[in-house]
């Protein structure tokens, strides 16, 4: 099917890399609203997830960098959108208003 | 009277319980109590979903005044608006417009592995061993040549150009994995039911669906489309399954083919060896008779010769291969092929690394359990005919894309196929799919677009003296300085004298075919005469600009060798 990452091929990521910044305001809130829309969901999703899977949650910075057009999310993971949920090391993944669809979700975090 | 009934039932797609009451015990007391409860002494006498309906009078008078429908629709316990048997180009947008439309849609999709043990996820044949590898991989063909008349426009740099097949197959592989889950993911969205499980027909209205496991589940629906695609044909000669390739298995090779022996002369055959060449490898295409079949058969001759005597393939005319015999083991590995001539005695043998067979493909329609149900197929060729609403001779059953009988085996038909007769069964549509004038491309190293008629097909038609075929030779303004021949591209036109000089042909050899035949099919859609096209300003410098001034026609016979411009 395709190229397959022996290492990563069934670790699905959450990828909004920390960079050692401030990213939450006082109340712990991302500035990204879709991305606080979608956490929740996520979350309840990761309950059914199976065993061995790695969950990583990562920031992207913030706003200015996210926005900057050459910022290594969109250069190096193709990552066009936030928030997003990544299959790492395959084309396997949700983004924006799909990562609100529970449907959805159970489908990335499935096996196959 | 019980055979016009049960003949009734059988063409509305109802399956019918009989009791012989001769053939039981005490017929004579059924008969008896029957006449109790339903007034009716005689037989056959008729029950539908629990609701008696009478004897065989009275069950056609329920036929026309649409009772009998409605009897059986109701209580119809289907788990499914509508199932649909295959996963790729026509099933997909079929499924997709019915959901939209509101229905409860099943999509089954699988794959049998090739003799080689290939595989693929969702989309079917374009996505995954068609158009999409087969366009990409031209590409990078042609991108080989555009490095190499770069150096003509200036690019200067030291290294040999040399092409990694392995890092190009893992680009498109990742490409069409991408594309495997967008079908996924829209499918979840619009709440189609996927299942990756083989589908067969069990009995009317059921089939049944096995998964790779080996596990299978039944179901229902009220409506059925077949869209279950071909598979490459094999020779039936020693060694063809071992050892030798299809276009199921060339575009995720892990290894690159080397010197490779195309069988065949469809465009398959064609496109493959274009872009194998252009890779840089050794390509030899074997044709038992005439290249491109239906095709105009100037522009494959033409475009035959450009790939022979520009492009460096070699070609075995009239020959079949008669065993392929493995030499070495390996990826790739060394196989001896025997070929005997079709015109005489004469054999020829040669070593390849690789050897694939593209000359043809079958329908798979042979193994889904449609003589269970009563759909006639073709039985030479397996494909099924339809109405002109692709409705089968079973009439809950319809069948979309490249198994219809007599239709264009292309995605985009498929897709327009699909769509309309979601609409039509759903929806408040009865636009009807329109096969005519259907654009296509042929993706040989000089591409070859076109539309409407082949000159054999329109003299056939409407008779030569009623044509007129206007003519030209074209050189791209890019191919001059690259130093690429001229009088190779050519673009010709089929006019209907007896109607307005009505375009019913159009066809262009050269580079971008499909670009520049895309906006002449809207054209030809609209009744485009040559008029028209003479009114019509080209754009200055494009090769499409060649079809606003052609003067040239066969009839007059004068010479269409350009001498630059």
């Amino acid at each position: 099917m395709g190229p397959e990452s022996e290492l990563t091929f069934s670790i699905p990521f959450l990828i909004e890399r920390h960079i050692g910044k401030a990213t939450h305001d006082d109340e712990g809130k991302s500035w990204c609203p879709d991305c606080v829309q979608a956490e929740p969901v996520v979350r309840e999703g990761l309950k059914n997830v199976s065993e061995g899977c790695v969950f990583i949650y990562c920031h992207v910075g913030e706003k200015p960098y996210w926005k900057d057009p050459n910022n290594d999310f969109r250069k190096t993971l193709k990552i066009t959108a936030v928030p997003t949920l990544l299959k790492y090391g395959t084309p396997q993944k949700l983004v924006e208003s799909e990562c609100l669809q529970a449907n959805l979700m159970e489908m990335l975090f499935s096996e196959e | 009277f019980l055979l016009q009934v049960k003949d009734l039932f059988s063409s509305l797609g109802v399956g019918c319980n009989v009791l012989e009451l001769d053939q039981v015990d005490d017929g004579a007391g059924v008969q008896e109590v029957l006449s109790e409860i339903t007034n009716q002494k005689t037989v056959p006498n008729i029950f539908v979903n629990k609701v008696h309906v009478g004897g065989c009078d009275r069950t056609f008078q329920a036929h026309q005044s649409g009772l009998l429908q409605k009897l059986l629709k109701e209580n119809s316990a289907y788990e499914y608006d509508l199932i649909v048997i295959g996963g790729g180009s026509g099933g997909l947008a079929c499924a997709k417009e019915a959901a939209i439309l509101g229905k409860k849609v099943m999509v089954l999709d699988f794959v049998v592995p090739s003799p080689q043990g290939t595989s693929w996820g969702l989309g079917g044949t374009c996505v995954n061993v068609g158009c999409i590898p087969k366009k990409l991989m031209h590409q990078a063909a042609l991108l080989g040549q555009a490095l190499h008349d770069s150096r003509k426009f200036g690019w200067e740099y030291n290294q040999q150009v040399k092409h990694n097949w392995e890092t190009m197959v893992d680009a498109i592989q990742n490409h069409i994995s991408s594309l495997n889950w967008g079908y996924r993911l829209s499918l979840r969205e619009k709440a189609v039911t996927y299942l990756n499980a083989y589908g067969e027909f069990v009995e009317h209205h059921k089939i049944k669906a096995t998964n790779r496991k080996g596990q299978e589940t039944c179901h229902t629906a009220a409506k059925f489309v077949i869209a279950t695609g071909e598979r490459p044909r094999y020779l039936g000669i020693q060694g063809d399954k071992e050892y030798c390739i299809t276009s199921d298995d060339l575009f995720s090779l892990r290894y690159c083919p080397g010197k490779t022996l195309v069988v065949g002369a469809s465009y398959v055959a064609l496109e493959c060896a274009g872009f194998l060449a252009g890779l840089g490898l050794d390509v030899t295409v074997m044709v038992r008779s005439i290249i491109l079949r239906g095709f105009d058969q100037e522009m494959a001759e033409k475009l035959s010769s450009y790939m022979e005597q520009q492009h460096g393939v070699k070609f075995l005319r009239k020959f079949v291969p008669v065993m392929v015999q493995q030499l070495e083991k390996g990826s790739p590995g060394k196989l001896k092929v025997v070929a005997k001539s079709t015109e005489g005695p004469e054999t020829i043998d040669g070593i390849y690394n690789t050897v694939l067979l593209a000359i043809g493909r079958d329908s798979c329609t042979r193994k889904i359990g449609l003589e269970k149900i009563g759909v006639k197929i073709n039985e030479k060729n397996g494909k099924i005919p339809v109405n002109d609403v692709e409705q089968t001779n079973v009439s809950y059953v319809y069948a979309i894309g490249d198994i219809l009988e007599g239709k264009p085996e292309l995605t985009p038909v498929a897709i327009q196929a699909g769509k309309l007769l979601a609409r039509r069964l759903f929806g408040t549509s009865s636009e009807k799919c329109d096969y005519i004038n259907v654009p296509t491309t042929v993706f040989t190293p000089l591409e070859y677009g076109c539309c409407g008629l082949s000159e054999e097909k329109a003299i056939e038609v409407y008779k030569k003296e009623n044509l007129e075929v206007f003519h030209s030779f074209f050189w791209p303004l890019e191919w001059t300085v690259a130093g690429r021949e001229n009088n190779v591209c050519y673009a010709k036109i089929i006019c209907n004298k007896l109607d307005h000089d009505r375009v019913i042909g159009f066809h262009v050899l050269g580079p971008n075919a499909g670009e520049i035949t895309q906006g002449f099919a809207v054209a030809m859609k609209c009744r485009l005469t040559k008029r028209q096209l003479d009114e019509t300003v080209g754009i200055h410098p494009t090769c499409g600009e060649v079809f606003t001034t052609l003067e040239i026609t066969k009839s007059l016979g004068l010479d269409i060798t350009q001498k630059g411009c």
